[in-house]
């Protein structure tokens, strides 16, 4: 009898969770369809005019593309510099090894405005400036760590067998990488980009100290437009980015697999 | 003899020459020169005065002067206390998790990682629309239930901040302990039980402090992350004055670069301790 309450209780306070979790999302999105011009819950009729509305607000479109440009440039860029750390790392027991895992780990934990204004000055100091390799490499610097764990979690589970017997059937060190490693590390890199596209992506911190007119990236544009007004486009655009993350999720759940993913915790 | 010691080496050795340590180079020395160096020169601007001595007067007054001192308070204090509340309410849903959910963990996982892909600003739109002037609570206070004559005032306050923080901080709680508690020999419990305890002795002599892990990482972790936290503030900061606030007013309005310096380096100390503490903690569970 007690124990029954207790377990009734538990799922309450669980099912409440969720209502918590998932109220301030689910609010969004329904906001993002309704017919009024100003922002009220509950909607008083369907529309889909708000979407329509991004498109009309240029500032919204040349962001967009920054973001996605940059989004895509960093994750490349953290993949060619990555990569091969991880597998490295993933493989060396030493403890240099492991404290070079901490220091390419770093950048997650440091709070990011400090990243942002730091790298400012710095990259205004070295004639980088406010410009797009300037937030192409600050973004870098917060995706790597992301493309570094995930891949050396990978990498760390797979057997040394099938490599071994690639080099003992006289596979040089570079056929040895393209045939065997990198196929077998693929789901890892898919999962650390994707980690790493939506991080760019939805980065304002950083990105909000090298704003200018060619360089606001798509969160920064928003937090501007929400300062100025509070319409349903913010929420429309929301639930569009909330559309592709989802998407881009299920496919690479769908390719390789979400327990694969989880692997590197 | 000297046969096995060969076939011991050998294959290390190979795999020393496919994953040589060069290949950890580029990384490094990408964040030696974008991520270390601006953080030195960040810390020489602190303390540059402004005719280009040098000068310990900005932490000084950080240090001493009380209005500075409330303000690193209320940067600890909120992070302590989402951190707290973090703990409160993650525990029992992991708990439930890993004991009690069964077929639904499927679910309760995918529902915990879902709000991860939403954007912050989508996050914190959703907490002004629940709580604006015509939002859904007061909707429900004034119209629908008639308790208030007029809709109350709740987007700017310190409580819907503390919530939307929260909100984004308490999956990394869940999972963090979820992992611990998903390891703990349940026959332990069983054990306590059958030595004559009842279920909330077992649970506090037994359950929590074998999960005291999984709270000390995900603690460490919330903490950071609420330390450094700054969108969801500007948006629904509703009067609070955190270090992260500071620096963005010290850029955007003050305009006095070198104070704003010194403020990133107090952050920065208190997020290279949580590091520190995250470490330790992961060489204790190592060994």
């Amino acid at each position: 009898m007690n124990r029954d309450w207790i377990n009734l209780g538990l799922a309450a306070f669980v099912v409440l969770f969720f209502v918590f979790m998932l109220a301030p999302i689910l609010i969004v999105v329904l906001v993002s369809f309704t017919s009024a011009g100003y922002v009220s819950f509950p909607i008083p009729g369907w529309s889909l005019k708000w979407f329509a509305h991004i498109f009309e607000y240029q500032p919204f479109i040349d962001a967009l593309i920054v973001s996605i440009e940059i989004a895509i440039g960093a994750t490349i860029l953290s993949c060619l510099i990555g990569v091969p750390a991880a597998i490295f790392l993933a493989r060396s027991r030493s403890t240099w090894a492991s404290g070079v895992m901490t220091f390419l780990l770093s950048p997650l934990s440091m709070p990011m405005i400090v990243i942002g204004f730091a790298s400012l000055f710095f990259l205004s100091l070295i004639g980088v400036g406010i410009s797009f390799a300037a937030l192409l490499i600050t973004h870098t610097v917060v995706c790597l760590p992301y493309i570094v764990r995930t891949v050396a979690g990978v990498y760390a589970g797979m057997p040394r067998s099938y490599e071994e017997a690639a080099a003992i059937l006289g596979a040089n060190p570079l056929l040895t990488f393209w045939h065997v490693t990198l196929p077998l590390i693929r789901p890892g890199i898919m999962a650390g980009s994707l980690f790493s596209f939506l991080t760019s992506f939805d980065n304002l911190p950083i990105s909000y100290f090298f704003g200018s007119a060619s360089t606001n990236t798509l969160p920064v544009v928003m937090l501007s437009y929400m300062e100025n007004q509070f319409d349903p486009t913010i929420a429309a655009l929301s639930t569009l980015q909330l559309l592709l993350a989802v998407t881009a999720l299920l496919i690479v759940d769908r390719v390789y697999g979400i327990d694969k993913m989880t692997v590197a915790g | 003899m000297s046969d096995t010691s060969l076939q011991k080496t050998s294959p290390g050795r190979r795999m020393r020459l496919l994953a040589p340590p060069f290949l950890a180079l580029p990384a490094v020395l990408f964040l030696v020169v974008f991520f270390v160096m601006p953080l030195i020169d960040n810390g020489m601007r602190s303390v540059i005065s402004n005719d280009g001595g040098f000068t310990l007067s900005r932490y000084v007054s950080l240090l001493t002067d009380g209005f500075y001192l409330w303000i690193i308070a209320q940067t600890v204090l909120l992070s302590a206390g989402v951190t707290i509340i973090s703990i409160m309410i993650g525990y029992p849903v992991a708990y439930f998790l890993v004991r009690k959910a069964g077929r639904f963990s499927g679910l309760i996982i995918f529902l915990l990682i879902a709000p991860l892909l939403t954007s912050i600003i989508m996050r914190t739109f959703g907490w002004q629309v629940l709580f604006a002037r015509r939002g859904l609570v007061n909707n429900l206070l004034v119209d629908q239930l008639g308790i208030l004559s007029a809709p109350l005032r709740l987007t700017n306050s310190p409580e819907i901040a503390i919530a939307a923080l929260v909100h984004v901080l308490v999956p990394f709680m869940v999972l963090s302990i979820a992992t611990v508690l998903q390891g703990i020999d349940t026959r332990l419990e069983e054990s306590a039980k059958i030595l004559g305890a009842n279920r909330l002795r077992t649970f506090f002599e037994v359950t929590l402090p074998l999960s005291l892990d999984g709270i000390g990482t995900g603690a460490i972790l919330v903490f950071m992350i609420a330390n450094g936290s700054f969108v969801t503030l500007v948006l629904l900061g509703g009067g609070m004055q955190t270090l992260p606030l500071m620096i963005y007013q010290q850029f955007n309005t003050t305009r006095d670069f070198g104070m704003a310096s010194a403020m990133s380096m107090i952050l920065l100390v208190i997020a290279v301790s949580c590091l520190f503490l995250q470490l330790r903690l992961v060489r204790r569970k190592g060994t």
